[in-house]
């Protein structure tokens, strides 16, 4: 087959360029596997790293790298009595500790305690998982925050009340929501949907309403969800929370939970 | 080329906390400029910069070594979350319309003594860029530095689809040319 198409094409995608259907093609073209235009993407890639490396260098205000400082510190496991960490950090601090003795007691013991040794390791391996879990949770959870902060920043952003309705009326929600970049809804006091059965988000605007995704509430009675932008980003009047199958559904027909005011 | 880089992301995935500060002080000065030419604001380009550093703290598990350097891994990131960051505020303002005098003339373009000065100083890369046709260097700027897609340039330059696409081809070869050369 004739590649010369193609070499236009990964050129023009490694500058940014490609729309369109030619785009659809090449990542398609790409994702068959060609050897070539990957060498292509990758020199290119290499091309302009060089580029950048030839400009004098700058130093970036002091004030990011402290920010950054900060998230991270407030994702990873920290040590106790440092700062003021917020109470399920402090726990997983905590647990990290108590994990950091076991594990060097169990290496003093070793030699003496030979047969408890697989039983420990295995104690504590599960015990690794389990903290790996929390921590990629609420790192997830950091993430999902600052997103939304960031979003707040925009002034195109707003804030919606959903209010509860019908079977949980203590229910509350906000959407934070942007046209263009979508949003999160942040439910409270809305109890755990019954086995085989899920919350769906709404957005609605002039036609039927859209679907905008499933989420699950914990024992907390909350839940944190992302809500994609709306297709073409047409106006959204009303955003609703429905109970449905687990499986989801294109239209609403379970009960509404929660609905901002129109 | 770049081993240390790859190291450092490597010990970053681990989730290894002072290599991410070597990390950041190794590379945040070759993209802050790169994303400042891009977004032009110092605050907006501040906030790029943190947002991609978290990003590749966070991706750090998922580089491969085998598909390129550190530092390209980086400077693709930067660049592409700094167009994201120009195309919304352009879709922000609808009647946005970006001269095009100003679009190239607002990077670090110095004058001709400058420049010469510096590639001699810093190798052959950015004598490159510069020693391109003016129409071959004109689509890099507009496509890699002002995030205009192939139709916008064609549109912006009142020149057929097809001759854009040529452009850009012929100046990416001679970039990549050169880089593999110098290496």
């Amino acid at each position: 087959m004739n590649h010369e198409p193609y070499d236009t094409l990964a050129a023009t995608y490694a500058v940014g360029a490609l729309d369109g259907q030619e785009r659809v093609d090449f990542e398609r073209h790409l994702a068959e596997g060609c050897d070539v235009c990957e060498a292509t993407l990758r020199e290119s890639a290499e091309a302009f790293a060089a580029l950048a490396r030839s400009r004098p260098p700058m130093i970036p205000p002091p004030a990011v790298k402290e920010a950054l400082v900060r998230r991270l510190a407030a994702t990873a496991p920290v040590r106790r009595g440092e700062a003021r960490p917020r109470r399920r950090v402090w726990a997983v601090g905590t647990a990290a500790a108590v994990i950091a003795v076991a594990a060097f007691t169990s290496t003093w013991v070793a030699s003496r305690y030979e047969a408890r040794l697989g039983e420990m390791a295995r104690e504590w391996s599960a015990a690794r998982t389990e903290l790996e879990g929390q921590l990629s949770l609420l790192r997830k959870q950091v993430d999902v925050y600052a997103n939304a902060a960031d979003l707040l920043r925009d002034p195109q952003a707003q804030v919606v009340a959903l209010r509860g309705l019908g079977p949980s009326p203590e229910a509350t929600g906000r959407v934070v929501w942007h046209p263009t970049r979508g949003g999160y809804v942040f439910v409270a006091s809305l109890p755990a949907a019954p086995k085989g059965m899920a919350y769906e988000m709404w957005t609605i605007g002039e036609g039927a309403p859209q679907p905008a995704g499933l989420f699950q509430v914990g024992t907390s009675g909350e839940a944190v969800h992302r809500i994609d932008p709306v297709k073409d980003g047409k106006p959204v009047k009303v955003f609703a929370v429905t109970l449905e199958t687990e499986a989801g559904v294109a239209a609403p027909q379970g009960p509404m939970v929660l609905a901002s005011a129109k | 080329m770049t081993s240390i880089g790859a190291d450092l992301v490597r010990q970053m995935a681990a989730g290894d906390r002072e290599a991410f500060g070597v990390f950041y002080d190794r590379y945040a000065p070759v993209v802050f400029p790169l994303i400042l030419r891009i977004v032009r604001e110092r605050a907006d380009a501040s906030d790029v910069l943190q947002e991609v550093f978290w990003e590749a703290w966070r991706d750090a598990p998922a580089y491969d070594a085998a598909r390129g350097s550190a530092e390209a891994w980086m400077v693709t990131r930067a660049r592409t979350r700094a167009i994201d960051r120009i195309r919304s505020t352009r879709r922000r303002s609808e009647t946005f319309v970006a001269p095009l005098d100003e679009g190239l003339a607002a990077g670090p373009r110095e004058s001709a003594p400058d420049a010469a000065e510096r590639a001699a100083d810093r190798g052959t890369v950015m004598s490159a860029l510069d020693r391109l046709p003016d129409a071959q260097r004109e689509v890099i700027e507009l496509a890699y530095y002002a995030g205009l897609t192939q139709t916008e340039i064609a549109e912006r330059l009142k020149q057929p689809l097809g001759t854009v696409k040529t452009r850009i081809r012929l100046a990416l070869e001679r970039l990549r040319e050169v880089v593999k050369t110098s290496s």
